[in-house]
């Protein structure tokens, strides 16, 4: 137990150190070639640069972590709304399937349709605010999270039905003992496309046309030329996006241990 | 142990038979029936096999009791005195595979269906602890379905089936696929439960020793149509030890004599 964990750690470290060389090995290259102008700072940034930027924007000063808290904000709530439309449809498509089939060739066209193009749409209908940002967020999340309630619901394994029906249970027990618990896990791969989806949809709305979050950020600093602010943001935005997903798998993971 | 209830018109169900099935017909496609002509009357307390070729109709016919199926036929069933109907608290079905729900525990699987049939929680709990420990999986309560072996989750499934109170149980192939130690641990634990309760059990199965080791009554059908060929008392008296049968001269007799009738029912 204890030298397994021991050994456990040990790898863990090795791990760490092999990675923070290779970053090293990385940024300083990339600083060097700066330097020596084979890497022009103008277009690319340099890691120096970079630290120093995120250093002043989110230690120093706390005004990035206020354009984080929008886009952060916006993202949770088009998450939500969408992820809950989304599985309240799918259950109505799985009671009703031939209201599904009716509609079916319209939500094909809108899934079909390149979300982006209703930005403008939306800016119109919501304004600058965080309403059009939502509504971005919203739509790329309700339909990915729906087709995978729909197709969760539809698999369920029909011993399980025969038995509960046999048994004599109301639709109402048969939806929340059977058809929800069985349908989670496929649901749940929706929602962790579905929160990254959101996250998309926010950013790409910020950066066409916003008052705040970091989209609006990162595309006011490219207009300016700030190279450096732009490579931080991004940054922050891969982060972020790990960590949505990494949230999702640890919640995946206790609610559904019994995989 | 428990006593089981009955409707207050308990003289007239006392009288009627648990199943009772009259010149049953019935066909999926135009053309053979799949059941041709079946009458088959089970008393109270009557622990029945059917054995046949597959695709006779076994399993046809206790869906049809069960309220499963609801296609055309003629003829009469009755459950009780009443019609088959989907969902009947006076019947518990066993399916072939288990069905346990992969979410849920042993112990919440084997409390699944007194949970839908509304028993409360508390009462619920302690029934199905006490049967995961008849059935051998005293221990595993908070253990889910994958971390059971196939025979640990089809006795879950029976503690599931035994949990209910309904006076009628209907089995279809619920030992089918495990190994020959496991079966006869769980066929001597069925007829343990079956003889402390006497309720009604209609058993499919495929395996003629089995059939004739746990039963009163073994019915024999034959295929296409599906029919009834032969239907024979077992006069062994209990209890029994389905172990020690094995040296018993009358069961082999039994056993020669009932295998010629299916051999039958698979010619036609
Ligand atoms: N839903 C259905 N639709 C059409 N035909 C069916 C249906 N269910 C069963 N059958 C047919 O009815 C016949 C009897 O099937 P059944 O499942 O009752 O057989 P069985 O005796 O249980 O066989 P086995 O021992 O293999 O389980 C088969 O020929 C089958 O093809
Ligand atoms: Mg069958």
């Amino acid at each position: 137990m204890n030298a397994s964990g021991a050994q456990g750690w040990k790898k863990l470290a090795m791990g760490f150190a092999s990675h923070a060389g290779f970053l090293a090995v990385l940024l300083a290259t990339w600083e060097w070639a700066a330097r020596m102008g084979l890497l022009d700072p103008t277009f690319f940034g340099n890691p120096a640069g970079i630290i120093s930027f995120l250093w002043a924007n989110f230690v120093q000063g706390t005004h990035l972590w206020i354009e984080l808290g929008w886009s952060v904000m916006s993202t949770l709530l088009a998450f939500i709304s969408g992820s809950l439309a989304a599985v309240l449809t799918g259950l109505i498509f799985v009671i009703f399937p031939r209201l599904e089939r009716f509609l079916d060739p319209y939500f094909s066209a809108l899934n079909a349709l390149p979300r982006i193009a209703l930005a403008p749409l939306f800016i119109l209908w919501f304004g600058l605010g965080i309403g059009s940002k939502i509504a971005m967020g919203f739509t790329l999340t309700f339909f990915i999270v729906l087709s995978s309630t729909v197709a969760g619901m539809r698999g369920i394994n029909q011993d399980h039905i025969v038995l509960t029906d046999t048994l004599g249970a109301s639709p109402r027990q048969k939806f929340f003992l059977v058809t929800l618990p069985g349908a989670i896990p496929v649901i749940f791969s929706g929602l962790r496309l579905g929160l990254i989806y959101a996250l998309l949809g926010v950013i790409a709305g910020e950066i066409l046309a916003a008052e705040h979050g970091l989209g609006q950020q990162l595309a006011y600093l490219a207009s300016t030329f700030n190279m450096n602010g732009v490579m931080a943001l991004l940054v922050v935005l891969a982060w972020l996006g790990m960590a949505a997903t990494s949230g999702m798998t640890r919640l995946e993971r206790h609610l559904l241990r019994w995989q | 142990m428990r006593s089981i209830d009955l409707p207050l018109t308990g003289n007239v169900v006392a009288q009627q038979a648990a199943i009772e099935i009259r010149d049953l017909t019935l066909s999926f496609t135009a053309g053979t029936p799949t059941i041709d002509r079946v009458s088959l009357t089970v008393p109270h307390g009557q622990f029945l096999s059917i054995v046949g070729p597959s695709g006779c109709g076994k399993t046809t016919m206790l869906n049809l009791l069960a309220g499963l199926i609801h296609v055309p036929h003629s003829g009469t069933v009755r459950i009780q005195g009443r019609e088959p109907r989907l969902g009947d608290h006076g019947i518990a079905y066993m399916l072939a595979r288990d069905s346990l729900l992969p979410w849920r525990t042993a112990l919440e699987n084997a409390a699944y269906g007194m949970e839908v049939r509304g028993v409360a929680a508390e009462r619920r709990r302690e029934r199905a602890r006490d049967l995961l420990v008849r059935v051998g999986l005293g221990g595993f309560e908070k253990s889910y379905p994958k971390q059971l072996s196939h025979g640990m989750r089809q006795r879950c499934a029976l503690a599931r089936t035994f949990a209910l109170d309904s006076p009628i149980l209907l089995m279809d192939e619920p030992f089918g696929a495990l190994d020959a130690q496991t079966k006869l641990q769980l066929e001597e634990l069925l007829v343990d439960l079956w003889q402390e309760e006497r309720r009604t059990v209609v058993f499919i199965t495929h395996d003629l020793g089995e059939a004739i080791a746990i039963s009163d009554r073994v019915v024999v059908m034959g295929a296409r149509p599906g029919r009834i060929v032969t239907d024979v008392e077992i006069p062994i008296k209990r209890p029994r030890s389905v172990r020690e049968l094995q040296k018993d001269h009358v069961y082999h007799e039994l056993y020669a004599h009932i295998w010629e009738m299916l051999e039958q029912g698979y010619k036609k």
